[in-house]
């Protein structure tokens, strides 16, 4: 086998398992904005911070979060390399990038601990099993 | 051997609701002879135990504090020793623990004490939660107390109390609750009397899925949330609480389940009050997830034989102060949506 062949082999991938794009799968449409920027608000109103969500007229796959106190933070998503966050300095041409996120539980965490970091995160904490067994019966 | 966990009922209520007065009468009835009760009293000198009949040993009065606070690691050690009691057979072996609580107590952390404890939370199992709510001044207390509207909001059943002195459906009382609680059954009481057969039928699931209809009470929770607006006449602290039903008819990915209860844990915490699910899990097709949390604490996903109806969408059913339905719709969605995406 030359070492060509093997090369080609690697190079189209032909060994590895097939990597849907996110694109493929997660349009990001009208709806998808919707739903993240619904979810953006919401999570503002749940760490009591007044401010509002909008479309990033820079970037289709981006929103603008205007906090009423403090500045603006921008939020894009990018099919491989997940969230990032931009925090929008009041001087013009100056951003301050706060880091890349893999989904939305980690860009949340970010943006709480940006625009709320006094509000205490809470940890899951798993108890004991509450079902009874198969022939326990239901009381 | 192993053996069952005792099913624990948990009694709140705000002050004078008549929570006392309810469980005496309930353990008068034959039905619930073989219960250990735990009676909570806040003040130095306890007076409720006094009330309740039962054998003396198997009656246990928590004073100088309340459960929720200061004395939820007496609660543990107390309902401890009670089992290491009925084990070693020093007491009738009782059948069932009820917990009276005081009429102050949040009754979250004591809910999380019976799930997490290493001393009793393998041992004991959450039956229910009941609240007593008063027919007579349950209105104004509502009103004036977050506590109560929390009691209410958290039961699995509600007792009306004082119906012999008040119609509770002529002051508005029952149509509150009901926007409330939905999924609560409301039961009435004059004198403390009700019907313990119903009282008791909210009864814990098994692994075959028989209870979890009745556990989850789903359909009677609203699920449209653009029609769900509080315009009955609640007052500042029940509007500040919202119950709603997540409905989903495709499957979700396991990691997505994961993800959403971690974010509602980290971001959430004291908002969520509750949450009670079955869930079609993607990976665990015909076996349905059943998940129960009380704010950031939660059971393990309990996996089900099979559905227990019909109905195979997952049903969610959150109990939350301040939280949008359609926040926690969105954030399911945009999560299963990312999962799916990297899978």
């Amino acid at each position: 086998m030359s070492s060509k062949r093997f090369g080609s082999a690697r190079r189209t991938g032909a060994r590895r398992r097939p990597r849907p794009a996110y694109d493929s799968l997660v349009q990001h449409d009208p709806a998808w904005h919707t739903r993240i920027a619904r979810v953006l608000a919401g999570a503002l109103g749940v760490w009591g911070v007044a401010g509002t969500v909008g479309p990033d007229p820079e970037e289709a796959r981006g929103f603008v979060i205007v906090p009423r106190a403090g500045p603006a933070l921008r939020v894009s998503h990018h099919p491989s390399a997940g969230w990032a966050v931009t925090l929008r300095d009041p001087a013009p041409g100056a951003e301050v990038a706060l880091g890349r996120h893999a989904g939305l539980p980690g860009l949340l965490r970010r943006l709480r601990e940006v625009l709320a970091p006094e509000a205490a995160p809470g940890h899951l904490v798993i108890g004991a099993p509450q079902i009874l067994p198969r022939d326990a019966g239901a009381r | 051997m192993t053996t069952a966990p005792v099913p624990v009922v948990v009694i709140t209520g705000f002050l004078g609701s008549g929570k006392t007065t309810l469980l005496a009468n309930l353990l008068r009835d034959p039905a619930l002879a073989r219960t250990a009760v735990i009676v909570n009293e806040f003040g130095e000198i306890g007076l409720d135990h006094l009330l309740v009949e039962a054998a003396d040993e198997e009656i246990v009065l928590l004073a100088g504090g309340c459960l929720c606070c200061s004395v939820r690691g007496d609660l543990v050690r107390t309902a401890g020793n009670l089992l290491a009691r009925r084990a070693a057979g020093a007491i009738a072996p009782f059948e069932r623990i009820v917990i009276e609580t005081t009429g102050l107590a949040d009754p979250a952390p004591i809910l999380q004490a019976l799930m997490t404890d290493a001393g009793v939370a393998d041992a004991l199992c959450l039956e229910s939660v009941i609240a007593t709510v008063d027919a007579v001044a349950g209105a104004a207390t509502l009103d004036a107390h977050p506590e109560s509207v929390k009691q209410a909001a958290i039961a699995d059943r509600i007792v009306v109390t004082k119906t012999d002195l008040v119609d509770p459906a002529a002051n508005g009382l029952l149509e509150r609750l009901q926007a409330l609680n939905p999924a609560a059954p409301r039961l009435t009481a004059a004198h403390g009397a009700v019907d313990a057969s119903r009282l008791f039928a909210g009864g814990i699931p098994d692994a075959r899925g028989a209870g979890v209809r009745r556990w989850l009470a789903a359909e009677a929770v609203p699920h449209d949330f653009a029609d769900h607006a509080h315009d009955h006449a609640a007052g500042r602290h029940d509007r500040a609480v919202t119950t709603f039903c997540l409905r989903r008819n495709a499957p979700l990915h396991a990691v997505t389940l994961t993800l959403f209860l971690q974010v509602l844990a980290e971001h959430c915490g004291a908002r969520l009050l509750r949450l009670k699910g079955l869930v079609d899990v993607l990976e665990s097709p015909g076996r349905p997830a059943v998940i129960h949390g009380v704010q950031h604490v939660f059971h393990p996903p309990a996996w089900l034989d099979a559905w227990p109806d019909e109905d195979r969408a997952t049903r969610i059913v959150v109990i939350a102060l301040g939280l949008d339905p359609l926040w926690l719709e969105a954030l399911l969605d945009a999560l299963d949506a990312e999962v799916a995406a990297h899978a």
